[in-house]
């Protein structure tokens, strides 16, 4: 009961800060949103038992990703706030779309009710994580460390400055 | 015991808030914050279903989302600064043509 508690809480913040997010004329207040909501996305994390998951997003998301949205909104000064205006026919497309593709999920996937598996013990969750990860899935955990090489080689070719006498 | 519909309901309204704000937003730093959104609720979604069916399988693939989204956050701010210093501005309507 405590649990469900936490996990309303936690998921209304994130949705109120969700929308804040993306409703937000200051890019700023937008970040802040956004820091709200990925620190209560990982307050829901918590309440479904997903410790580890819980702990990269406070520490991934919260500690780098946040930072690193307002340093580029520094650089990039986005002080001024100017208008977004669009015609009324792309305004309608962008606004039906989504709204029928949720409605499309949401029929299908509330019209077949599948019941969970009588589950194992709950208090092992991490322990059996840990090495199926080490074991099962050990060659997609090597690519991403790959994959995040290549980015931090990638982002500082792309973000460089480039000299006008530049002799490459 | 979370029902799974109410996990299932969040992971859904996070990613459609996220949605509406990447094609709604003309700001290119609110759309990337809007992605993120995306690839929240996606990693709400597989904590859920971990969570419901027992499975670790959720929480391990919701790693590698995350990672994912370090990765495209890192190479996305690259380019918007790269754009922000050719062009002077972050409007994406600006974006309208291929050489730079």
């Amino acid at each position: 009961m405590i649990t469900l508690a936490v996990f309303a809480f936690f998921a209304a913040l994130a949705l109120v800060s969700a929308v804040m997010v993306v409703a937000q004329k200051n890019a700023m207040r937008s970040v802040l949103y956004l820091a709200f909501t990925v620190l209560a996305t990982a307050g829901v994390f918590l309440s479904l038992q997903a410790e580890y998951l819980a702990a990269i997003q406070v520490l991934v998301y919260g500690g780098g990703i946040v930072v690193l949205y307002i340093f580029v909104i520094i650089i990039v000064n986005l002080k001024e706030v100017r208008p977004e205006r669009r015609k009324t026919f792309p305004k309608l497309f962008i606004v039906v779309l989504p709204a029928l593709l949720l409605v499309q999920i949401v029929n299908v996937l509330f019209t077949n009710q599948a019941t969970p598996p009588a589950g194992s013990e709950t208090g092992l969750a991490f322990r059996t994580m840990a090495e199926m990860l080490f074991t099962n899935y050990l060659a997609p955990f090597e690519l991403a460390s790959i994959l995040l090489l290549a980015v931090l080689i990638g982002a500082v070719i792309i973000a460089r400055r480039r000299l006008v006498n530049d002799p490459d | 015991m979370i029902p799974i519909n109410a996990v299932f309901g969040l992971g859904l309204l996070l990613f459609f808030i996220g949605l509406f704000g990447v094609l709604f937003r003309k700001n290119l730093v609110i759309m990337l914050m809007s992605l993120e959104l995306l690839l929240n609720g996606i990693n709400v979604l597989f904590a859920g279903f971990s969570h419901a069916l027992r499975s670790p399988r959720g929480a391990i693939f919701a790693l590698f989302v995350i990672l994912m989204a370090v990765s495209e956050a890192a190479v996305g701010f690259a380019l918007v600064l790269s754009f922000f210093r050719s062009k002077k501005t972050y409007d994406v309507d600006e974006m309208n043509e291929l050489k730079g």
